[in-house]
């Protein structure tokens, strides 16, 4: 095999696949018309890649958050070719799927993606998304108030929240057997092994250190939540902790599996039509609030499809439509109204205090703030090792 | 031999023969799951509780557009990898049970190898060397990674299948004067084509539902089982039970058909074997 | 040309041989990249020279040359596939397994001898490595004793069942994978049929003391990931057993009968060893895929039950630490290639099929 007089170095964007593929396909080839060649020829980015031309857009988006209609109407109203996929199902895992093309700059198939706003910020930071044309998008002035200005993102440049939400405490009211109030419940021991808490490190850690009396928005070091951590890692080593879960943890909260966990109050008003024992508190010492976002990815031509669908959702009557299927907080100004006007179990949303919250609710609700990347580090390092993964 | 020793014995034979059937059950009883779950009526977009019977889901087998694109795309997927693989695999099988060569034990290690690396090794390394190399994930790497772990497969599921074929019929026609060429389309090819089949077969399932491999490599690409197990985590419509159960009848029915053509094949062949 | 088509025809196989060999390690090198530039180009020409030389070889040979080659010209291409799909990413994550990272969000590592990978691959993930290879050789026991009999009463009472019956065996593999494992889910809920049966007959408590039950519970135990596992992989057992159960002659077992007077004497001493084969090879089909699942862990585990295949995933696909993820890939490939190659040695390749 040779000496090496140079170690190969993990190549970075200056080296294609063609090198790849001519060297090892052709030597495939010369051998016995390997088909490797037939596949390597049909290659270059297979992924479902929208047509050409600035009249369509893929919008990729979390699971289950898009209503029938909306995306129909959109098309007629603006003639664009719009495709939408919901394989976002974690950020994490999202942007590890999307990595290995945008670090070497490359196009990925969406237009647009809808990452939740820590990672929107890591986007933003490493460079992977582009500045929106708010000249196109009148209806930003329809964004709540709370939501704008990010201490990552002044003046919403790249992004726009899609829908916001609260992480709290769900329940099983059958299995408690009692109403519950606070952080302090997901450690009665009567509930051992019957606890679940999110995969999603922000909201778990948010609500234990709230429960600790701190103030999430002001977190910035590791340090500063290492407690939570510890109990976190006790209770688990306790069995109080039965899973960690993402979305899933609504199938073990409807099979009774969880007696509570940490979950997101739109997955349980939704689950509530199916099992009306399934409950969703911001407990007393606080909750976390979270927003996804809308973030116009790089390298994608479609700028004009992007500022119109953003500027078509957040019309508020389109805004309600979203918020009457999806449950979630709408960041659009005007939903409540717009709601009212549907009519029937529409109207009746607006009256939903996990919607609309009142302000003694919304007076206990934090959002983390931004963390650098080596602190972040940390804090997913510690999660991932308690978590077991 | 005593009565009470046969007692013993017919009481015995009870047991494992109970033990069997029990055995069958367990196999079938998540199959019954899934089966009766595709006819549930869930009030959200939940199916895991228990709601009532309907046939809706069954009306509307394709009414999640997601899903259905997925199931697409893992049939396009297996169908050209088993292509591929049925081909190569085809190719080492013959060499491997028709002539004696120098290597060839080397040859049959290196074959198993791959069947016998955890599916987690293979998908991770396999990965490994296309994000090093900047290869794009796409249903390409799919292929490719499938085409790998199925012409393992083919190999040795039809290396063992024709083990004891005749090889003298092949040289019979040889001897009769047919060229190397027509002696294996006209002879030996119509002979082992069963065996192809069923490897082709096996691999095809193997590749509709290979997860951990394809995880690793499908970039954005959405087969059935990553839609699945996106899914999973949060809302398991009714429609993958119902495509669940329709993969389940369609395999079912291939096995019965290959099931049905070779009992009739054994019967002619008994029949004859009977007459001379 | 007739010179040297001679003499290469004098020996053929070894032809055959040295370029197939040439070929699958030219393969592996360029794409591995031990050689770059113009080195690369030159061992391209080299590989093709090759080619051209023993084609040429086989149309100007005999057809004894040309018999002589044939069974190299037929592994070819799927040596070469393999070659470039199964060696070289071992390889590539070899080299992965010792290179190291810059900052986080570096996604090009660079190789550097760093073996601290493996370090933390064997501290800090023992536990997970520890689980894997228990649950793994657990379910491998479990799949034996329950897949045991089931393959003997094909063998030998299915009469002209025999390949229904097997066939009937492998029909809920045609269901996917996963909803299958789901479908688990669904019956070991703490609602689910299963523990509404044991608590009706109240062996809860007969549970809790065997560890299967935990609290109540059957599901996030490490008895229902291993239970998992021993149904999803029970029909690779099953099946090789039956083949060498098939193979077994009955009036081999009857005469045994007559010798041994009973039938445990005549199983335990004719048909069990003759069976032998099938069970190691059944061993090895469980005990690979289940010691790298990640699958059952996942959806019938607790945070207690994560195996290995989970971990490498998370590592890999999650927190994008690609070096850490081979470093723990190979120590498990390592663990179990040599434990394949020391039962090829015993037992031959032949039975895996």
């Amino acid at each position: 095999m040779g000496a090496r007089n140079n170690m190969p170095a993990w190549r970075g964007p200056n080296y294609s696949r063609r090198d790849f593929l001519v060297r090892s396909g052709l030597v495939g080839a010369g051998a016995l018309s390997l088909p490797a060649l037939l596949a390597a020829c049909g290659g270059g980015s297979t992924a479902n890649t929208t047509p050409g031309g600035s009249n369509t857009l893929f919008f990729e988006n979390w699971p289950g958050y898009m209503d029938d209609k909306t995306v129909g109407l959109f098309m007629k109203e603006t003639g664009i070719d719009m495709k939408y996929t919901e394989a976002f199902n974690d950020n994490n895992e999202y942007f590890a799927k999307i990595q290995p093309a945008l670090s070497k700059g490359d196009k990925i198939a969406p237009d647009m993606i809808a990452p939740t706003f820590w990672m929107a910020s890591r986007l933003i930071q490493l460079g992977w998304v582009q500045k929106l044309d708010h000249a196109s998008i009148p209806n930003f002035v329809n964004l709540r108030d709370d939501l704008k200005d990010p201490s990552w993102d002044k003046g919403n440049v790249y992004n726009l929240p899609y829908q916001t939400g609260i992480a709290g405490i769900a329940y099983n009211q059958k299995v408690t057997g009692r109403e519950l109030k606070s952080v302090e419940d997901l450690f009665d021991p009567a509930f051992k092994g019957k606890i679940g808490v999110l995969t999603e490190m922000r909201d778990t850690i948010g609500l234990l250190l709230m429960a600790e009396g701190k103030d999430i928005t002001k977190v910035s070091t590791f340090d500063q939540a290492s407690s939570a951590f510890d109990r976190l890692e006790k209770a688990k080593a306790d069995g109080q902790i039965r899973s960690f879960t993402g979305n899933d943890y609504i199938d073990d909260l409807a099979a009774g599996n969880f007696a509570a966990c940490v979950g997101w109050s739109g997955d349980v008003l939704q689950l509530g039509k199916d099992n009306p024992d399934v409950k969703f508190i911001v407990p007393e010492e606080g909750g976390t609030s979270w927003y996804d976002t809308m973030v116009w990815v790089k390298g994608s031509e479609n700028g004009d499809s992007v500022s119109k669908w953003m500027n078509f959702l957040y019309e508020p009557a389109n805004a309600a439509r979203l918020t009457s299927f999806v449950q979630y907080m709408s960041p659009v100004k005007g939903v409540r109204e717009e709601l009212v006007k549907l009519g029937g179990n529409s109207a009746a949303l607006a009256e939903n205090p996990l919607l609309f919250p009142d302000d003694a609710t919304i007076k206990k609700l934090q959002t983390w703030g931004a963390l650098s990347e080596t602190e972040e580090a940390k804090f997913d390092e510690r999660f991932a090792s308690i978590a077991g993964a | 031999m005593t009565a009470a020793h046969d007692k013993k014995q017919k009481w015995g034979r009870g047991v494992i023969n109970g033990v069997a059937a029990a055995t069958m059950l367990y196999l079938f009883a998540p199959i019954v799951v899934i089966v009766v779950f595709s006819f549930n009526n869930p009030k959200g977009k939940f199916n895991i509780v228990w709601n009532g019977f309907t046939l809706k889901n069954w009306a509307h087998p394709f009414s999640q557009p997601e899903l259905t694109d997925a199931l697409v795309v893992s049939l396009k997927v297996a169908f050209i990898s088993t292509l591929i693989a049925t081909l190569l695999g085809t190719c080492i099988a013959l060499a491997l049970s028709r002539y004696k060569f120098k290597g060839s034990g080397a040859v049959n290690l290196f074959l198993v190898l791959p069947l016998t690396s955890p599916e987690v090794v293979l998908g991770s390394s396999l990965a490994t060397l296309f994000l090093s190399r900047g290869v794009s994930f796409g249903m390409v790497t799919v292929i490719i990674a499938h085409v790998m772990f199925q012409v393992s497969f083919v190999a040795v599921t039809l290396r063992a299948r024709i083990r004891g074929f005749d090889w003298s019929l092949e040289q019979a026609a040889l001897d009769l004067g047919a060229s190397p060429r027509r002696a294996f389309w006209k002879v030996t090819f119509p002979l082992i084509l069963p065996g192809i089949l069923a490897a082709a077969l096996l691999s095809f399932a193997l590749s509709i539902d290979d997860f951990i491999i394809t995880f690793f490599n499908a970039g954005s690409l959405v087969t059935f089982p990553l839609q699945i197990f996106g899914a999973s985590r949060v809302a398991i419509p009714a429609q993958i039970n119902v495509l669940a159960t329709m993969l389940l009848m369609g395999s079912i029915s291939i096995m019965v058909g290959g099931l049905i053509i070779e009992s009739r094949r054994n019967r002619l062949n008994n029949g004859s074997e009977a007459k001379g | 040309m007739s010179k040297p088509t001679k003499r290469f025809a004098s020996r053929p196989e070894w032809v055959g041989l040295g370029v197939m060999v040439l070929l699958a390690v030219g393969v592996v090198a360029l794409a591995a990249e031990w050689v770059t530039g113009a080195t690369a180009i030159g061992l391209l020409a080299v590989l093709i020279v090759a080619v051209v030389a023993i084609i040429w070889t086989a149309i100007m040979g005999g057809l004894e040359t040309r018999r002589a080659l044939a069974p190299y010209g037929l592994l070819k291409p799927g040596i070469l596939w393999l070659s470039l799909f199964f060696l070289a990413p071992l390889w590539a994550m070899f080299e992965m397994s010792l290179s190291s990272k810059k900052s986080r969000f570096d996604f090009f590592p660079k190789f550097s001898w760093d073996w601290s990978n493996y370090g933390k691959a064997l501290t800090d993930f023992a536990p997970q490595f520890e689980r894997s290879f228990i649950y793994a050789a657990i379910a491998t026991l479990l799949t034996l004793i329950i897949g045991y009999p089931l393959a003997y009463v094909i063998a030998f009472r299915g009469g002209k069942y025999r390949t229904t019956l097997l066939g009937l065996v492998a029909v809920p593999f045609f269901t996917s994978y996963l909803i299958r494992t789901l479908a688990w889910q669904n019956l070991l809920a703490d609602s689910g049929p299963f523990v509404s049966i044991l608590k009706t007959v109240k062996l809860e408590n007969v549970m809790e003391w065997l560890h299967i039950m935990d609290n109540g519970r059957l599901i996030n135990t490490p008895a229902a990931v291993i239970g998992g596992l021993t149904y999803n992989f029970l029909p690779f057992m099953i099946l090789p057993i039956y083949v060498s159960l098939e193979k077994i002659d009955v009036r081999l077992v009857d005469a045994s009968m007559d010798l041994y007077t009973t039938a445990t004497g005549a199983f335990r001493r004719v048909v069990l060893p003759l069976s032998m084969p099938g069970i190691f090879a059944g061993s090895l089909l469980v005990f690979i895929p289940a010691a790298g699942d990640f699958v059952n862990a996942k959806f019938l585990g607790s945070p207690e039950t994560t195996m290995i295949g989970s971990s490498i995933q998370d590592q890999f696909l999650v927190q994008l630490n690609y070096p850490l993820a081979a470093a723990m890939s190979f120590v498990l490939m390592a663990v179990i290639t040599a434990s394949v190659l020391i039962y090829a040695k015993f037992m031959g390749t032949e039975d895996l099929a």
